[in-house]
Parts: structure tokens; sequence; C-alpha cells
């Protein structure tokens, strides 16, 4: 059957919208007064409370202009509009670029059976393209300068909003929802022919069945990020009065507990947007070849930033899909820098322990991370990766410490000879050496050799 | 996890806290008097620091191996655990005196 209305078209609920494997249930999308999309848009003029306009006459009325790129933030499942990481996602663009920023609130299509909400995005994303299309007869307005981040089903309410209305500069897609979505034709789900450049992160892409995962695992976009592997988020494991009681109230840590992974997705792109230069992203064949160094560090022409400047990448594209890994931190603020450590013992005792190396440079410097842990001998040389939690710029100095939680009453001396830095970005080298032997738990400085 | 994961032990950093043996860390901190404590990484170099002690909570974690807290004792310090400072490697201090 089919169901037409007026402004947006029709919409039938035959193959491929359901009748499927991946899409048994047959419904028809509720009709647009219904769901009630709304578009409240912030600017530079207006940036802590919205004004409400729709695809009339009243944006002339109020602070949009297009003289400035528009970028959609679209909710998920449950979420509604008002949401504060929308609010907080607008604010934070405005502090760093002069955009008409709009979050679209199609709450009362969201809340219901998430059989109907997947297909409520099909309206939704009608609404979204009915509106650029007004921009563009009524203002001129070019698509290109449309930009629209989704968020669960909102990442496909922006692709059905960029197949119905070509030429929309970029889509992103945080953790595209994968019930009803994964597996289906590009008509039906977000895919990259949807905008000019379509990015995505993935966060939380272990199945549906088992295992609640909520987001897609397939590559989709032009540049598919899988922030540390993508199924399981540093943080996201803490026990559950931890996790509800969350340091942002109990409202966030409840969300939080029903969808950790699922929700870092949008807290990754809201710290990418005052870290240009952080969220790098390694491209591999899979997780596990990047976490044991292979893909290090950046090619000549460099690695892609997660988020919010992931579109400066743009150009590079050579091949069809692009996966690409990095790791992040547990909390905000979320972004580390990776460095490879490759550490020559020396000393002329053999012992097991394990050696930890913190990193000092002209912008700070990190905590002890572990290199090894195991036989040290002395001469050998070992390599470990390390996710700084500081941009250090140009590496000055390291600093080498072992252990082995055994108390030895030989007292043995081990030291460092040589440390050799590189860091993953620019892929430049720094060697440092050292002269000494130290006992446990005490810091042996290296300088420039 | 090598260890059993507990609600009371081996608690990772962010989860909530008591006494900081219960942290795999070794620190449980808390920012003021009001607010809860959650397991914290210990203070690297040129961090805040207090000095370890025998308290389960701190206002700031101590320092990590090798690492000493130049907070200079006070008495009240000593009781409410709020003598700070700030972490320093000994064989620098040593040096540069």
């Amino acid at each position: 059957s089919e169901v037409c209305y007026d402004r947006l078209g029709c919409f039938s609920d035959s193959v491929p919208w359901s009748g499927t494997v991946e899409r048994p249930i047959q419904r028809l999308p509720w009709s647009p007064d219904k769901i009630d999309t709304r578009f409240l848009l912030f600017t530079r003029e207006n940036p802590d409370s919205y004004q409400r306009i729709s695809a009339d006459s009243s944006i002339g009325f109020s602070n949009f202009k297009t003289s400035r790129l528009t970028r959609f933030i679209v909710h998920g499942f449950i979420d509604k509009g008002e949401e504060n990481w929308l609010l907080d996602m607008c604010k934070r663009l405005l502090t760093v670029e002069d955009v008409n920023c709009i979050s679209v609130d199609w709450k009362k299509g969201s809340r219901c059976m998430y059989t109907q909400a997947s297909n409520n995005v099909r309206v939704v994303g009608a609404e979204i393209a009915y509106f650029v299309n007004t921009l563009k007869d009524t203002y001129g307005y070019s698509p290109a300068n449309v930009h629209i981040i989704g968020h669960s089903l909102g990442a496909h309410v922006a692709g059905e909003a960029g197949k119905r209305r070509p030429g929309i500069g970029r889509i992103t897609g945080l953790d595209p929802a994968q019930p009803y979505f994964q597996g289906t034709p590009i008509e039906v789900r977000l895919d990259k022919t949807d905008a000019e450049f379509v990015d995505v992160i993935h966060t939380d892409t272990a199945p549906t069945v088992p295992y609640l995962g909520f987001g897609m695992s397939p590559a989709i976009g032009h540049l598919d990020f899988y922030p540390n592997g993508g199924v399981e988020m540093p943080g996201c494991e803490k026990n559950a009065v931890s996790q509800i009681v969350d340091l942002d109230g109990i409202w966030e840590g409840t969300r939080d507990f029903m969808a950790c992974n699922h929700l870092r997705s949008y807290k990754y792109y809201s710290d990418s947007i005052i870290y240009p230069d952080g969220f790098l992203g390694y491209s591999c064949d899979s997780y596990n070849a990047f976490q044991t160094g292979s893909c290090f560090p950046c090619p000549a022409e460099g690695c892609p930033n997660m988020g919010h400047y992931a579109d400066r990448f743009k150009g590079k594209i050579n091949r069809d899909t692009v996966k690409l890994y990095l790791n992040t931190a547990e909390a905000k603020d979320f972004p580390l820098w990776r460095y490879k450590v490759t550490v020559t013992l020396s000393g002329n005792s053999h012992v097991t322990g394990y050696v930890n190396i913190a990193l000092y440079g002209s912008n700070g410097n990190t905590r002890q991370h572990q290199i090894v842990k195991g036989t040290l001998k002395p001469d050998n040389t070992y390599t470990g990766y390390i996710d700084a939690e500081v941009k250090l710029g140009t590496v000055t100095k390291v600093k080498f410490l072992w252990n082995n939680n055994v108390i030895n009453p030989s007292l043995p001396k081990l030291g460092a000879a040589t440390v050799v830095v590189q860091s993953g970005e620019d892929r430049r080298e720094y060697r440092f050496c050292g002269y000494e032997t130290v006992r446990e738990d005490v810091l042996l400085t290296l300088t420039a050799c | 996890m090598e260890q059993e994961r507990g609600l009371v032990f081996n608690l990772d950093t962010g989860e909530l806290c008591l006494q900081s043996a219960q942290c795999k860390s070794h620190c449980c901190h808390r920012e003021s008097g009001l607010s809860l404590a959650r397991c914290a990484p210990k203070a690297a170099e040129m961090q805040d620091c207090s000095r370890k002690s025998l308290y389960g909570v701190y206002y700031k974690c101590p320092c990590e191996s090798g690492l000493s807290c130049n907070a200079d004792r006070s008495i009240v310090g000593t009781i409410t655990n709020t003598d700070f400072g700030v972490c320093e490697d000994p064989a620098e201090t040593k040096a540069s005196r």
C-alpha cells in the first residue's frame, strides 16, 4: 500500500521498505503533521535560545543568513531536538565558525515503536529536502552549503534528505542505526551517494542480536572512522552505579547506561570541533593490525581528522571505501595523539618486569605509559605505542622507569641506552640517549643524542 | 581482565570508590568535599598532587612512581589531607638544589 502527502509526495511499504529479511514488519510513515518536524535555528546572533523557523517566509524574518554555511543536526530514536547534546553542539560550532546551526526536532516521530520510527525517518528526510529546496528556490541558497549531521536514525534521515535533494555538500553519520538499515539497498539507508562528501563515525557496531549493538558496522561513506575499533568504547564498561551517577548528572548517566557506546559518536564529534588537530584516523585493514603497529605513521599526504574537520581530506580520497582507526580517551576531553616508542635497554642484569616511558615536549608532558612487560634483557630493543593525552609538539626528552613488583635483594639496575620516539602525525623521529642505569622505581632522563 | 572485576575492588578509572585501595590506580579522588569520589590516575610530573596518606580519598592524587610531591606539611593539612604540591623528579630537584 501507499500513503501520499501534498508537500512531500508518496511513501510505499512495498519492497525494499518492508517485506524483506532486514525489514520484516510493514509500517507506513506517519503524516508530516503528526511527526511535526521542527527546525530550531541557532546563530551567533542567538547562540543560547533558538528561533523556530520553517520552509516559508519565516526564514527571511529570522537570523538565517545566506552568506554562511548551514549545519543541520538530527537526533535519533527516542531522542529530541532540545536534548543537551544538540544544543551544546550548536553552541560549540558557533564558537569556532559563523554558521546557521539548525537542530531538527522530530521527537513526535521518534518516540514510538522502533519499526514505526525507522519509517518516520523518510518523512523527516523529505521535510529537510523540502526545506533545502525552499532555500534554493526562494533565497538562491546552494545545497552545496548544507551539511547534515545525523545521529543513529538521524543519519538515515540525512541519507533520505540527500537522496531526495541531490547536491548536498556533506553528510556526517554518527553511528548510523543498524536495525532495519544494515544490509538494505542504498535507497533505504545512508550511503556515499547521498552527498558530495559523506563521513561516518562507528562506535557501537556489535550485532544488535545478541549484543545490543545499535550502530552499523559496514563502511558506507567516503571516510569511515572506527574509534577504538568501533565496538567497545573506553569508559563505557563502568559498573552500573558509577555509570548512572554521572558527572553531568543522573539523566546523562542514565542515557549512558542505556547506550554508552552509541552516544559516544556525538561526544567525539563535539570534542573534534574544539580540537582541529585531534582524532587522527589511520587507514588500516583492521583494528588489530592498527593496534599491533602496522599502518603507522600517517602516509605522506597525512591522515584525516575524525569529526568536524574530516572534510579537509575531501580532495585526497582515492579508493572507494576507507576504514580508519584511532584510539580515544575514556572521558572528555577525548582526543589522543599516537607515538611509536622504541627502547634499547642497557645494563648487565637480566630481569623480568615492566618498562614505562613518559614523553616531554614543548606543549607539556605525558604521564608514564607502559611499553613492555615481561623479560627485560639489556641490548634488546622493545617497541610500544603510546596514545598520549597531550599533543607534545616537538619532543624534547623522555623519562624511563622500570619495576617488577618483586623485592630483589640484589638491587638490580637497568637503563635505556637509546629511546626513539616517532610522531604518528608528521612521521618525525626523535632520538634520545641515556648513559646510566637505575634501580627500580627511579626515573632515568634521556636527552637528545 | 586478569583479576576478577568487582563492584568493590579493582575499580577502573571513573568508577565510584570510598577508599584508594579499591582502585587499580590506587587513587580515589574527589573534586570537593561534597562531590562523590571516583578512581583517577596518579598525577604526572608538573601536575598538582598530595602526599601519600592513610586516608582513603584524595583531593589531588599522589604522584606516579619515581616522582615526589613537594607539598610542605602542615598540621591542619595532614589532618584534612589538604597539603598540596606539584610532582617533581627527585633526580632533577637534587641536581638543581
